[in-house]
């Protein structure tokens, strides 16, 4: 997403808010800011975060 | 008595031939009991019973008639073994600065092989980009010429170089220890068999307690990992394991965890091993859970999935700053797929490496709550990595072949890769 752009709900047409989200992985769960639709919920995850960070902790939690 | 049904392989412990053994359990103990036509009947223990062995070792195969036939006299790899190359032990020299009671190399004294010959040996190991190499001996580090063998090992195309010392050298000579980071060493195992020098001198037959603080001190001035080895011996220091781990974790970022070895009996041994003298996997994970005083949960300590789940267990967690272990896994909650030799290669060495990062992080520690935030997860969890492993390693009395055909980690030697045990077995007498 570009910087300053906003972003808008694709079901309900209003902007999405950073919102603090949980992700669990492996019986853990962790908490970032995402866009988050205030009105019906639905979250919008980047490729930056998807796979860049995320990826990052799921590698970090892997058993061997 | 009652027989477990488990058939497997092993050898007789006077002439090392291929003999049928059998896994007995009697009053809750296992044992591996064979019998050899020339040498009569043999019995090792293998399991206390602490631990429920069969959930331990989950749906691992036995080994069926017709499999394995030619193990462990083809050892090195023969066609029929299960498990690629994890890790690639090269012994660099035969001379040590000590003289221990227990040393499966049984070092010694003895010419130094040549530089030339070295390198000759790490093209030949290497297969770019992947391999771990374990620069071992002897004591690697009475060699001079120890960080050219790094950097010679990093040119072969290794890309992992691991040392296995008793820390002497690297208390003594900063200077040398700082040869080895500028070459590039990824981290070190550090024989480290307790935390005074009763034991020290009961194994090592010297006092080191102060040689090893110092040597973690130097390692830490140049960022090298070092992961604290204690060769565990009944009745000299396996009640120090709760003292070990207290100890790896009050010296964390710069200590990456613990990797305990239970006595095997080859190399240098003082007599035939009895029962008493066994330490096994289930009397170690109910031993690090006791001496910990809730520090380690019995949950988090997993079966070894790459090996044989008879060979090992480990454990990760991130340190925090009251000095206490995060578990990143837990028994039940493991993804369960099948892991590779580059999976397990790389996460093992992603764990015992000191990661890249700028030294604050390392000076802050982190508290539980920052661990639940995708960004204090991935600030801290590499930077305070710890692990608790193991790795019982097998002699020619509970030698099952079952094991030694999923070994990872091989010795190589005259262009061939021998798994470990099969390497040191050392017959009786």
């Amino acid at each position: 997403m570009e910087e300053g752009k906003k972003l808008l709900c694709a079901r309900c047409n209003v902007e999405m808010v950073p919102m603090p989200t949980g992700f669990s992985y492996l019986g853990h769960v962790f908490r970032t800011d995402v866009p988050r639709c205030p009105s019906c919920g639905q979250v919008f995850i980047s490729e930056e975060l998807a796979a860049g960070r995320m990826a990052e902790v799921e590698t970090t939690l892997e058993d061997k | 008595m009652k027989e477990t049904a488990r058939h497997t392989y092993s050898v007789c412990p006077v002439c090392l031939e291929r003999i049928p053994a059998t896994q007995v359990e009697r009053d809750g103990a296992v044992y591996l009991e064979k019998s050899c036509p020339s040498h009569g009947d043999f019995s090792a223990l293998l399991w206390r019973g602490l631990v429920d062995i069969d959930s331990w070792r989950g749906d691992e195969p036995k080994i069926a008639p017709g499999e394995n036939e030619s193990c462990p006299h083809a050892c090195g790899l023969c066609p029929d073994h299960r498990q690629e190359t994890c890790c690639t032990v090269l012994e660099v020299t035969r001379r040590c600065n000590l003289r221990c009671t227990f040393c499966f190399a049984d070092g010694g004294e003895g010419e130094d092989i040549p530089f030339e010959a070295i390198r000759a040996r790490l093209n030949a190991l290497a297969k770019p980009g992947k391999t771990l190499v374990q620069l071992s001996g002897g004591e690697p580090t009475v060699r001079d010429d120890l960080p050219e063998i790094v950097r010679a090992a990093f040119e072969a195309g290794c890309a992992h170089v691991q040392l296995n010392t008793n820390g002497i050298r690297l208390a003594e000579d900063p200077a040398y220890a700082a040869r080895l980071a500028e070459a590039g060493l990824s981290f070190a195992f550090l024989q480290f068999d307790g935390t005074d020098d009763r034991v020290h001198r009961a194994l090592r037959g010297r006092g080191l307690a102060e040689i090893k603080s110092r040597a973690i001190d130097n390692c830490a001035d140049k960022d090298i990992g070092v992961t604290l080895v204690p060769t565990l011996v009944p009745g000299v220091n396996t009640h120090q394991i709760g003292d070990i781990i207290r100890f790896a974790v009050s010296r964390s970022p710069a200590v990456r965890g613990v990797h305990f070895q239970p006595v095997s009996y080859f190399g240098r041994i003082p007599s035939q091993p009895k029962d008493e003298d066994r330490f096994t996997l289930d009397e170690l994970l109910t031993a690090i859970v006791e001496q910990t005083d809730g520090l380690v949960r019995m949950d988090t300590l997993l079966p070894a999935r790459f090996t044989h789940p008879l060979c090992g267990f480990h454990a990760d967690y991130v340190v925090t700053r009251k000095q206490g272990l995060y578990p990143l896994h837990r028994r039940g909650c493991s993804c369960g797929s099948p892991v590779t030799a580059d999976q397990n290669r790389s996460f093992i060495t992603s764990k015992w490496k000191r990661p890249d990062q700028d030294e604050g992080v390392a000076e802050t520690g982190c508290c539980e709550s920052d661990l639940k935030t995708l960004d204090g997860f991935l600030k801290f969890a590499r930077t305070f990595s710890f692990t608790l492993t193991s790795m019982p390693f097998q002699d020619a009395w509970n030698l099952d072949l079952e094991r030694l055909r999923k070994c990872s980690l091989h010795v190589f030697d005259d262009g061939r890769f021998v798994p470990f045990c099969s390497y040191y077995l050392t017959a009786q007498g």
